[in-house]
């Protein structure tokens, strides 16, 4: 079909533009190899194989947004079958004679017609597909203005970002998907005008071709020509773009995907990468301090601010956007690309350029951002390797936070108390307490700092002491040998505290004789389930939910009254359920213990977090705007009071120490004293267990004179 | 400018004390060790001084506990830009006598602008450690300062008076100072930093040639305080709690 001359200029264009092409992607893997090394990633083919299975179904971006997801499984299933129909473009450019339609002309038989009669089906179709999908996201974007792609006040941009880069970027490959999908099908069309009868399997095609049929022979051969042109030889044109636009998200998405971290959510990269000299800082100061697969994400990021839509900081009006972290990493590869690409060291300072210091002081750590990533980012993890940073620099820490860190170096918490005082909640506990330094037990308890100091923590601490020995459960604690697991310490960005931590925990567990560990906080739950075992302290470490679900389910606890009178909902705690999948226990008891459930529009996976996590509860100041547990109680109070029926209490049930404190504030804080109670799991259950100790004050105020 | 920070390790309060068995001490085995608190403020003060104009910190001190390499590494995490130790083996509670003949000897030899320490400690309420420093040394001492601004050769200091008085000093460098508090709250210590400086820091060790650890003193007994009495605390309602007051006042014959 083409003419020699159109020959040689395609030819000539693969071979000018995909070489430049060829430059920019080597640089892209030079720059990204300049990044820290991370733990090595094992079973690469296997993992990248199953990364494009689940590609190919579309699953990681189906976690949300279903709509639009589905305009983008369109424009996907037309792309990635778009490889083929390109290349029988090519063929039919470049064999005389070639031509796919009505069955590839008769005269490839009946099976390659039957074939091409398939694939001309499939392209038809998925092309007005793709077309339709396109156009979708154009109007999302341009013409309803999706208030999603907006940043909230104070977040740090790049200035190309600010200068409109993402929507200039968006108009650009929106425009090239639009003609070279648009000429493809408008080049069949003319395909089908210029014999002037109708495909029964390019159905579309020979809608439109109806439009055409008046056309002079010539026009309709420039015609075909010249969508050849718009469609295939666009391709070539764009491909050099690929190299500093976000839609190398097409091909970098799936390798990011098949390179994701090994191991558990609840196990943190290294702060130092193993084997590092012993000198070196950690966590990350320049951008070129992060991890290698780090940098990689700033290139598979599609820029949809999924991530920035379910971060509770974003929710509650903080300048933090886990996408913008990911788009001003980007946007900076792309200016200082020359450099960067021969693999020299820039100078880009991430707290002046990528993110501010109060976005990295108001991460939560809940990981929503990362489970929501279709791409399979991890903006968390940079946040995490600022903070190490910012900590060992000692530049800009909150006094609350420095606070918290000084009390847990010096006595092992946080609430200012010493060391001695730590198992004090056990002696009014109502039952003796084993110290499991002094005899063996079957579970070591661990307390946590909540748990055992908070005051409006302590006598739900007190109950699970009381129904676990109700129950027979050979438990004992540490007693004051126990510390801080330090879960949050780490996430804050202390390591050193973090390490000692452990090794203080670990001497402590050298000391006693166990089997398993039981805890009733999530948090110290995810580190010693997830990262003690990387310093040699690897126990069974359970919530204390799925062991009293245990209990119940042997017959060790008997429900005695079904609690009808309540409808409840249920808050799943981030390190108890994102992190450690630990959804079901929970809602099996409360349907043991007989209440009327309903879930939260935000559940499991989706669960919102209370603002606790992360070192958040130690700040010292409190910012402006509705708090995300202030955000939760409201969702509960939507989701319950349309149902509540004869309910005589609504229930908003919480299996976390700081849940109880967060919640219990939140009702009051945002003025729903009386509407609903927050209970802990432990609190419902004693009362269908038939356990409750009767009302009225415990008699500990009698003083003898 | 040199700057010299002369810091000791003092037993926690945090937890219970001990007498050793012959009841002149504590039971120095049954005790954690501190960085003396006072003398933490002397650290953060000097890193001020050197944050504001030039010059370099060491921090010294004597190991008596065989624990004080960590305080050492803890004020490098600090911005100490030294860190020196008495050589020698000693053991807990030296007298401040023994402290300043040691410490004295040692930092002369670094011919310093400036010897900052903790204005008093747990184990030496009176302060002497100061003051004998300077006369060892031969320097001028001021104590019980809040604040040290150098310019030249003067340094400016504030110091606390009682009922609130403060009073402004100039002193001529060189010169000991007796640190109440830092202009600052003392700055953290990141533990990553200070485990990092475990592995890659050298302490210098300085020899000296005194030998004299006597006060001249010695402790004939240590005894805990002695309770003369404790209250009562009278439980019931308003009309037994007054009931009771009236037949204790009764019993006393005060009505």
């Amino acid at each position: 079909m083409l003419t020699l001359a159109e020959e040689i200029a395609f030819i000539l264009l693969v071979v000018v533009l995909g070489g430049l092409t060829a430059v920019g992607f080597r640089g892209i893997a030079t720059l990204v190899r300049s990044g820290r090394a991370a733990p090595p990633r094992e079973d690469v083919p296997r993992r990248l194989m199953s990364a494009l299975i689940d590609v190919g179904l579309q699953r990681p971006i189906f976690k949300a947004r279903p709509v639009l997801s589905t305009f983008h499984a369109f424009i996907f299933f037309g792309f990635s079958f778009y490889f083929l129909v390109n290349v029988a473009d090519l063929f039919e450019g470049f064999i005389p004679g070639f031509a796919l339609a009505y069955g590839a002309g008769g005269a490839a038989g009946p099976f390659l017609g039957g074939v091409a009669n398939l694939f001309n089906l499939v392209a038809d179709i998925l092309s007005v597909l793709t077309l339709v999908g396109m156009i979708a996201f154009l109007v999302r974007r341009f013409g309803m203005k999706d208030k999603r792609l907006s940043f909230n006040d104070g977040v740090l941009l790049h200035p190309g970002v600010q200068a409109g880069g993402v929507r200039r970027d968006s108009a650009i490959v929106g425009t090239f998907i639009m003609l070279h999908v648009g000429s493809r099908f408008l080049g069949q069309t003319l395909r089908l005008a210029e014999t002037g009868k109708a495909d029964p399997f390019m159905p579309f095609a020979s809608l439109t071709s109806l439009a055409f049929g008046g056309l002079s022979a010539s026009a309709l051969s420039l015609g075909i020509h010249v969508t050849w042109w718009t469609a295939i030889g666009l391709i070539v044109c764009f491909l050099p773009y690929f190299v500093f636009s976000k839609h190398i998200h097409l091909m970098v998405a799936p390798l990011n995907l098949g390179l994701i971290k090994p191991g558990p959510r609840g196990l943190l990269d290294p702060a130092v990468p193993k084997g590092a000299p012993d000198d070196m800082a950690p966590g990350a100061a320049q951008l070129q301090d992060l991890g290698w697969p780090r940098l990689l994400d700033a290139y598979a990021c599609i820029m949809c601010n999924r991530c920035q839509e379910v971060c509770p900081a974003h929710g509650s009006g903080r300048p933090l956007s886990p996408a913008a972290l990911e788009v001003n990493k980007r946007y900076l590869f792309n200016h200082h690309f020359t450099s960067l690409a021969k693999g020299e060291q820039a100078d880009i300072p991430l707290l002046a350029m990528a993110i501010s210091p109060e976005a990295v002081w108001s991460c939560t750590t809940c990981y929503a951002c990362v489970r929501v990533c279709p791409v399979g980012n991890e903006p968390m993890a940079d946040i995490v390797d600022i903070r190490r940073r910012m900590i060992y620099d000692t530049a800009e820490i909150d006094s609350g936070i420095q606070g918290a860190l000084e009390g847990i170096g010096k006595n092992g918490n946080w609430f200012g108390k010493v060391a001695r005082t730590r198992a004090r909640w056990a002696k009014d506990a109502g039952v003796p307490i084993k110290d499991a330094t002094k005899e063996p037990v079957e579970y070591l308890w661990f307390v946590g700092d909540t748990a055992s100091f908070d005051q409006r923590v302590v006598p739900l601490t007190q109950k699970v002491a009381r129904v676990l020995s109700h129950a027979g459960v050979d438990f004992g604690i540490l007693n004051n040998e126990e510390r801080n697991a330090g879960n949050d310490v780490r996430r804050v960005g202390e390591e050193g505290l973090f390490e000692m931590l452990v090794e203080q925990n670990m001497k402590a567990f050298g000391k006693a004789q166990f089997k398993q560990i039981i805890t009733t906080d999530p948090h110290s739950l995810n580190t010693l389930r997830n990262e003690y075992p990387q310093f040699g302290a690897e126990y069974p470490v359970h919530h204390y939910t799925a062991v009293l679900l245990e209990l119940l389910e042997a017959g060790k606890l008997q429900v005695t009254e079904k609690l009808g009178r309540y409808l409840a909902t249920y808050h799943d705690p981030c390190y108890l359920g994102r992190y450690n999948q630990g959804y079901e226990p929970p809602r099996r008891l409360l349907e043991l213990a007989g209440m009327r459930f309903a879930e939260m529009p935000r559940n499991r996976e989706n669960s919102y977090c209370c603002g606790a996590g992360g070192g958040q509860i130690w700040l010292g100041s409190a910012p402006a705007g509705e708090r995300p547990a202030e955000s939760r109680i409201r969702e509960a109070l939507e989701t319950l009071s349309p149902i509540t029926g004869d309910a005589e209490q609504l229930l908003f049930v919480v299996s976390c120490p700081k849940d109880v404190v967060m919640y219990t504030d939140a009702v009051k804080t945002s003025g729903n004293e009386g509407k609903i109670v927050v209970r802990d799991i432990i609190e419902v259950l004693e009362e269908a267990l038939g356990l409750t100790e009767p009302a009225g004050l415990p008699d500990t105020a009698q003083v003898p004179v | 400018m040199k700057i010299v920070v002369a810091i000791k390790q003092v037993p926690s309060l945090a937890d219970e004390v001990e007498l050793n068995a012959e009841g002149t001490n504590l039971d120095f085995d049954a005790v954690d060790f501190v960085l003396n608190e006072w003398d933490e403020q002397a650290i953060e003060q000097a890193v001020l001084v050197k944050e504001a104009g030039s010059g370099a910190v060491t921090v010294i001190g004597v190991d008596a506990t065989g624990e004080l390499d960590g305080v050492l590494h803890t004020a490098l995490a600090k911005g100490a830009d030294a860190v020196a130790k008495v050589a020698g083996e000693f053991e807990p509670g030296l007298t401040s006598h023994a402290q300043a003949r040691l410490l004295s000897s040692a930092i002369i030899d670094m011919a310093p602008d400036l010897v900052l320490t903790g204005v008093q400690a747990p184990d030496d309420l009176d302060g002497q450690l100061g003051p004998m420093l300077a006369a060892l040394m031969d320097l001028p001492y001021v104590g019980v300062v809040n604040s040290v601004q150098v310019s030249g050769r003067t340094a400016t200091v504030h110091k606390e008076y009682a009922g609130g008085l403060m009073a402004e000093f100039s002193v001529q460098l060189p010169a000991v100072i007796g640190i109440q508090a830092a202009s600052q709250p003392p700055r953290y210590a990141p533990v990553s930093k200070v485990r990092q400086l475990a592995k890659t820091a050298t302490i210098e060790e300085i020899e000296t040639a005194e030998d004299e650890l006597e006060s001249g003193l010695s402790v004939r007994s240590m005894t805990r305080p002695v309770s003369v009495g404790h209250a009562d605390m009278i439980a019931g309602d308003a009309k037994a709690v007054a009931g009771r007051i009236i037949a204790i006042l009764n019993e006393r014959g005060l009505i």
